[in-house]
């Protein structure tokens, strides 16, 4: 846990630093919005069932940005392996990552949430509910999304590998995370929170999953 | 603890594969106290046996032993970009704790003060000076190795593997490197240089493996 938070604290400050992953990430997140609610039009796009789904295929994709970053740091010049050789370094780099990501995500996200409501004009019936299901979401992506960067790390097919490894195993989650959302935007508590629960046993699952299998899968 | 005498690290049989080719093939090397020399030219496989020893590389067959606590620097600086060497540093000694070769004094694992103190001594030492704290991308690639090798004077380990660690250093570098290792030597530490053919420490080595195409010969 100790090893866990020093790596999560180094990582937040080098962010802190250098924005730029964050910056390009909230960009992103907030062009593929625009250019989605194009795509189908602001009619649909300002629908209940349509818009949390436009907002977490955003989100995924800047959880992505913002992890290939992070670790494209790590092997600049071969910082990772520094991490890698120490007892419990592997278990300490992937759990530490993880809490960096999410505490990152959870930036990216609340900007994004508040781009995408100001440029489609969407009214939230249920502001506490939109952000009890915003958090977990940000809890329930980067488990995988760590991993798959990691896994992928050393590929030069890393740019298209991870959409392609990541994106199946996420489904469930952008499933539950849109229908969260999009209850809370139509009113309905009792279905968002249902929705939210899936969230957080998604996030808890995976992310024991991936503790469990990022130190054989890290080199 | 362990003892001066059980210090050290060794591969038994070592075979690594990159794709369909053995990197190492068979490969016995044994570090014990002292300063080993691993010396071969380019593509030998040292880097590959470094790695080896200290768990970056899956061994195909074969074993490997590490008896000891090991700082493993390579032959790039291995600090993070965006964090100045100076936070780089403190990250190294806090992920770590304590170490095996630490001195005994409390005063000089204990706290916060006595680790940034311990660092600036390194720094000093090796004239990273005012550069510890500037971010490492936008340092030199010389100072950026000095900075990497301060670690040598931060991190007391049972065992040291380095990588090239003469590469892009300057004269008066290149004495502090060795006056590193003498005192690490001293202190009964177990150390594994790779060097590609320069002899700046064969006066000091209790023992020099010589490898090629995987194997030591």
């Amino acid at each position: 846990m100790r090893g866990a938070l020093l790596v999560a604290a180094r990582e937040l400050r080098a962010d802190a630093r250098h924005p730029d992953g964050v910056a390009t990430a909230i960009t992103f997140m907030g062009a593929l919005i625009l250019i989605e609610s194009l795509v189908v039009g602001p009619q649909v796009a300002r629908e209940s069932a349509v818009a949390p789904a436009l907002y977490w295929i955003a989100l995924l994709f800047a959880a992505i940005v913002v992890t290939t970053r992070s670790f494209e740091r790590e092997v600049a010049d071969d910082a990772i392996d520094a991490v890698l050789a120490l007892p419990g370094g592997r278990d300490a780099l992937y759990a530490g990552k993880l809490a960096a990501l999410a505490a990152t995500l959870a930036v990216v996200g609340l900007v994004g949430g508040l781009l995408q409501i100001a440029l489609l004009d969407l009214d939230v019936a249920l502001v506490g509910h939109a952000l009890l299901a915003t958090a977990l979401g940000v809890l329930a992506l980067p488990a995988v999304v760590v991993l798959d960067v990691a896994l992928t790390l050393r590929l030069r097919a890393r740019a298209a590998l991870v959409p392609i490894l990541a994106a199946p195993v996420l489904v469930p989650q952008l499933v539950a995370g849109t229908n969260a959302l999009g209850t809370a935007l139509a009113g309905d508590a009792s279905a968002s929170l249902a929705w939210s629960g899936l969230l957080l046993a998604a996030a808890l699952v995976y992310g024991v999953v991936g503790v469990t299998l990022a130190p054989a899968a890290i080199d | 603890m362990e003892s001066t005498a059980e210090r050290g690290a060794s591969l038994r049989g070592a075979t690594v594969l990159l794709g369909d080719r053995a990197v190492l093939r068979d490969l016995d090397l044994d570090v014990g106290p002292g300063i080993t020399i691993l010396r071969g030219p380019n593509g030998a496989g040292k880097t590959t046996a470094i790695r080896a020893l200290a768990g970056l590389v899956p061994l195909a067959a074969g074993t490997r032993d590490v008896r000891s606590d090991l700082l493993y620097v390579g032959h790039r600086p291995q600090l993070l970009h965006g964090l100045t060497a100076r936070e780089n540093l403190r990250f190294f000694v806090d992920l770590r704790g304590p170490t095996s070769m630490a001195p005994a004094s409390p005063a000089a694992l204990g706290s916060d003060g006595a680790r940034d103190a311990r660092i600036a001594d390194a720094f000093a030492r090796w004239g990273v000076g005012e550069d510890a704290d500037r971010p490492v991308e936008r340092l030199s690639a010389g100072q950026r190795r000095r900075a990497a090798l301060a670690r040598l004077d931060t991190e007391w380990c049972g065992l040291t593997l380095l990588d090239e660690p003469f590469a892009e250093l300057d004269e008066d570098a290149a004495r502090l490197l060795r006056a590193s290792l003498v005192a690490a030597r001293d202190r009964g530490a177990a150390m594994l240089v790779a060097s590609h053919g320069h002899a700046e420490l064969d006066d000091l080595a209790a023992r020099v493996y010589r490898m090629r195409d995987g194997r030591t010969e």
